[in-house]
C-alpha cells in the first residue's frame, strides 16, 4: 500500500498572477463572485477559469448557489462583489442583452406564440439582422441540432428533448463566446437524458463554444464535463477533471457528495479492521499503511501513536471494498442490491454498514467473511490529507 | 350452463351500467337547468320579443307595450317590417348619438386599456413599492359606486368645482368639462380601469420569468420584450380586458347620464329616452337592437381570438 499525502489546496487555477481582463486566453474568467441574498450568502468568493472550448459543470446539491453563480455569470444577477470577464472583456457591469453568452434555461423557455424558427431567429431579428442572414443562420443551427423539419411547428407540439435542442439551437444561432446551460437536462426522462447530453456535448465540441453547465446530476456531470467544480455552501470544494474528481476527493463533501462512498470515523475503520483501537492515522510524512499492501482485516494500519479521532474521517468506494466469504468470518452480507452489471453488496461489520460492490458471484445474504480495502483517503478536518492504493 | 348464466349476468351487468349512465346524464341535465332556465325567462325571451317588437310584431306580449307607446309601426309581411328601423335611422338625432357613443366607446377604451397596461407592465418589469402602489390605486374605483363616482367627476370638473375654483386659485381660466363628452370619457375611464388593470396585471404576471430573461439574453431591448413577448403571450387577458371594457362602455347608462349633456349622448341614455320620456319604446327597442349588433361585433373578437388561442396550444 502506498500513501499521497497532500497539503489541502483547492485545485482552482490561481487568479492572482494575470489581471483577468489581460487574459484573453480564458474563455471565463470568474473571480471573487459573491452573492447575500435575504441576509444569507449565497455565493462566496467563486473563483473559476475556464479555457475556449472547455466545457465546465458546477455540481451540487440543491442550495448550494450553483443556479445563482450561474445567473451571475449570465447577468441576470449583480454580483455584491467580485468580477466576470468572458473573452479578456469585463462584462460584470452589463446586463445579460449586451453580454456575449447565451443560455439554454432549465424549462427551456421557448415562446410558445411563435414557431420553432421564429424562436430560433428572435436573437438576430432583435439585432435587425438582414432576413436572408436571420435565415441561413436559423437554418444551420437548426440543422445542427438536428430539427429542420420541425423549423414551423410550435414548442407545443414538438418533444421534450426536441424542445430542449430548440433552445439550444436559439442559443448557439447567435455564436455567444460563453454558452451557458442551466440544468438543460432535469425535464427529459433517463433515456433521453442520456441521448441529449451526449448531443449537447457533440454540438459544444465541434463548435468549441466555452460552456458552463449546472447540474445537481453527479452522472451527468461526469460523463460530458472536461472539469466539475463541485459546489457546497456557496463555495467551491473541488475543480478537477471528472475522472479525479471521483477518484481523489479533494474534501470529505465531495467524497461523499459523488458516487457512493463509505465515510467511516478512525473508531468505525478500526472496527471493520477488529478493533485494533491502537491503529495509527497517517503522517506528515508517510503513510499508516504498509507499503504495497491492501489493507488486511485485521491487520493494522501502522504501528504508530494513537488517532486522534475526533475530525479524522476515512472514505472508501464500494468497488475499493472486496468481500472475501470466509466461513465464520466477521463481517456479515446483510442486503443485495442487484444493479445489472454489478451487484452492491451491503455489509455489517460489527453494527457498522459498509458498502461493496460484486462484479463476479454474489454471495448470499447472511454469508460470512473478511474485507479488504483496497484504496482510502483520509481527510482531517474535512480535507484530504492522505491517499491510500493497493498495488 | 354455466355459460348461460354468465351470459345473463353480463346482460345484467350491462343493464345495470346503462341506468346509471342515465342516471348520471338526468342529475347533469338538472344541474344545468336553473341557470339555462334563468337565462331564457330573464333573458331569452325578453330579447327575442323586443326583437320581435323592433320588427313591428306587436301581438301578444307585446301589445300592451305596442298600444302605450306612441310611433309604432305593425307588422307587414310574416318577418314584419323595417319601417321602425327606417324612421331611427334617418333622425339625425340617432345618428350623431350613435357616433358620440362609437366615439366614446372607442377613445375609453384605448385610454383604459393603455392605462392599465402601462400600470401592469411597469408593475411586471419593474416592481417596486411605487408600482404595486400605482396598481393598487387603479382597483380603487371597483369599490366606489359608480352613482357617487359620476358625482364626484361631475363636481370635480363642474363650472363651479374643484378644477376651476384651482386655476382661478392662481388666476387662470380652468375648463368646464362637467356636462360634456369628455366628463362621460373620464367617467368611463374610472369605472372601466378596475377591471382592466385586474386583467392585464394577471396577464402579465402570468407570463414565466424565464420567458422574460430568455429575451433578454437574446439581446432584447425592453420594448422588443414588450411588442414581441409580453404583450402576445398574455395576449387573451388583454383582448378579455378590451373587449369587455369596450362592450361594458357601449351599454353603459349611469355614468353619461349623470355627467354627460343632454345632447348629444350615447345610445344607453337615448334608450332610456325614448323608452320613457318620449313614449317610442319600438325606437328603444330598435335602438337596443342596434346596440346589441355592435356589442355582438366586439363579441365576435373575442370568440375568435379565444378560438385561434386554443387552436396554437393544441387544445382544439
Amino acid at each position: 500500500m502506498t500513501l499521497e499525502t497532500s497539503r489541502h489546496t483547492l485545485p482552482v487555477a490561481p487568479l492572482g498572477a494575470a489581471s483577468p481582463s489581460a487574459d484573453h486566453r480564458a474563455g471565463l474568467v470568474v473571480s471573487g463572485l459573491t452573492k447575500s441574498l435575504g441576509g444569507r450568502t449565497i455565493v462566496d468568493s467563486f473563483d473559476l477559469r475556464l479555457r475556449p472550448g472547455e466545457l465546465v459543470t458546477l455540481l451540487g446539491p440543491s442550495g448550494c448557489g450553483k443556479t445563482t453563480t450561474l445567473r451571475m455569470i449570465a447577468g441576470f444577477l449583480a454580483p455584491d462583489s467580485g468580477t466576470v470577464t468572458i473573452d479578456g472583456r469585463d462584462v460584470t457591469n452589463l446586463g445579460p442583452e449586451k453580454r456575449p453568452s447565451a443560455m439554454v434555461f432549465q424549462n427551456y423557455a421557448l415562446w410558445p406564440h411563435l414557431t420553432v424558427f421564429k424562436n430560433v431567429a428572435f436573437p438576430l431579428t432583435v439585432k435587425r439582422l438582414p432576413k436572408a442572414e436571420v435565415t441561413t443562420r436559423v437554418m444551420n443551427a437548426l440543422e445542427t441540432v438536428g430539427l429542420t423539419h420541425h423549423a414551423q411547428s410550435r414548442p407545443a407540439h414538438i418533444s421534450g428533448g426536441e424542445q430542449q435542442r430548440a433552445a439550444l439551437a436559439r442559443a448557439i444561432v447567435q455564436e455567444p463566446g460563453l454558452l451557458l446551460l442551466d440544468e438543460p437536462l432535469s425535464n427529459l426522462d433517463a433515456q433521453l437524458r442520456v441521448r441529449v447530453r451526449e448531443e449537447i456535448r457533440e454540438i459544444q465540441q465541434r463548435l468549441a463554444i466555452t460552456t458552463v453547465m449546472v447540474t445537481h446530476d453527479q452522472e451527468e456531470a461526469l460523463a460530458i464535463s472536461d472539469r466539475v467544480a463541485v459546489m457546497n455552501g456557496g463555495r467551491v470544494e473541488q475543480v478537477d477533471a471528472p475522472s479525479a474528481v471521483y477518484a481523489t476527493p479533494a474534501t470529505s463533501f465531495v467524497a461523499s457528495f459523488i458516487g457512493s462512498m463509505n465515510v467511516l470515523t478512525s473508531a468505525e475503520l478500526d472496527r471493520v479492521r477488529h478493533g485494533r483501537a491502537e491503529a495509527a492515522g497517517p503522517s506528515e510524512t508517510g503513510g499508516p499503511f504498509a507499503a504495497g499492501e491492501p489493507l488486511e482485516a485485521g491487520e493494522p494500519l501502522e504501528a504508530g501513536e494513537p488517532f486522534n479521532a475526533e475530525g479524522e474521517t476515512w472514505a472508501v468506494r464500494p468497488e475499493h471494498v472486496v468481500f472475501r466469504p470466509a466461513p465464520g468470518g466477521p463481517i456479515e452480507v446483510r442486503r443485495i442490491l442487484p444493479h445489472g452489471h454489478f451487484t452492491e453488496v451491503v455489509l455489517d461489520a460489527g453494527g457498522l454498514e459498509l458498502r461493496a460492490v460484486v462484479t463476479g458471484e454474489a454471495p448470499r445474504e447472511g454469508d460470512r467473511g473478511d474485507v479488504t480495502l483496497t484504496r482510502v483517503q483520509h481527510y482531517r478536518d474535512g480535507l484530504l490529507t492522505a491517499s491510500g492504493e493497493a498495488r | 350452463m354455466t355459460a348461460l348464466r354468465s351470459g345473463a349476468g353480463a346482460r345484467v351487468v350491462a343493464r345495470r351500467r346503462v341506468s346509471s349512465e342515465s342516471r348520471r346524464r338526468a342529475l347533469g341535465l338538472t344541474l344545468a337547468l336553473p341557470p339555462v332556465l334563468l337565462l331564457a325567462v330573464f333573458v331569452g325571451i325578453p330579447v327575442v320579443l323586443a326583437i320581435g317588437f323592433s320588427l313591428g310584431h306587436n301581438g301578444g306580449l307585446n301589445s300592451t307595450i305596442a298600444d302605450i307607446g306612441t310611433g309604432t309601426h305593425s307588422a307587414t309581411s310574416w318577418w314584419g317590417t323595417g319601417q321602425a328601423y327606417v324612421d331611427v335611422f334617418t333622425d339625425p338625432r340617432f345618428l350623431r348619438d350613435l357616433g358620440v357613443t362609437v366615439f366614446v366607446t372607442v377613445v375609453s377604451t384605448l385610454l383604459v386599456i393603455a392605462t392599465s397596461l402601462a400600470i401592469a407592465l411597469n408593475l411586471r418589469l419593474r416592481g417596486g413599492r411605487l408600482a404595486t402602489v400605482f396598481a393598487g390605486l387603479a382597483v380603487v374605483p371597483l369599490f366606489i359606486p359608480v352613482v357617487i363616482a359620476s358625482w364626484a367627476i361631475l363636481t370635480f370638473y363642474s363650472a363651479d368645482g374643484f378644477v376651476r375654483t384651482a386655476f382661478a386659485l392662481v388666476g387662470l381660466e380652468g375648463p368646464t368639462w362637467g356636462y360634456t363628452t369628455i366628463a362621460v370619457v373620464i367617467g368611463s375611464v374610472w369605472t372601466s380601469l378596475p377591471f382592466a388593470t385586474l386583467m392585464a396585471t394577471s396577464g402579465l404576471q402570468s407570463v414565466p420569468d424565464a420567458m422574460i430573461e430568455a429575451a433578454k439574453d437574446a439581446g432584447a431591448s425592453t420594448r422588443s420584450i414588450v411588442t414581441r413577448i409580453l404583450v402576445p403571450l398574455a395576449g387573451i387577458p388583454l383582448v378579455i380586458a378590451t373587449t369587455f371594457t369596450a362592450i361594458g362602455i357601449l351599454g353603459q347608462f349611469t355614468v353619461p347620464y349623470f355627467t354627460g349633456p343632454n345632447a348629444p349622448t350615447v345610445l344607453g341614455v337615448d334608450i332610456s329616452k325614448y323608452f320613457q320620456a318620449f313614449n317610442r319604446p319600438q325606437e328603444s327597442a330598435v335602438m337596443a337592437v342596434v346596440v346589441f349588433a355592435l356589442a355582438s361585433g366586439i363579441a365576435f373578437v373575442y370568440v375568435r381570438a379565444n378560438f385561434r388561442s386554443a387552436k396554437k396550444e393544441g387544445r382544439i
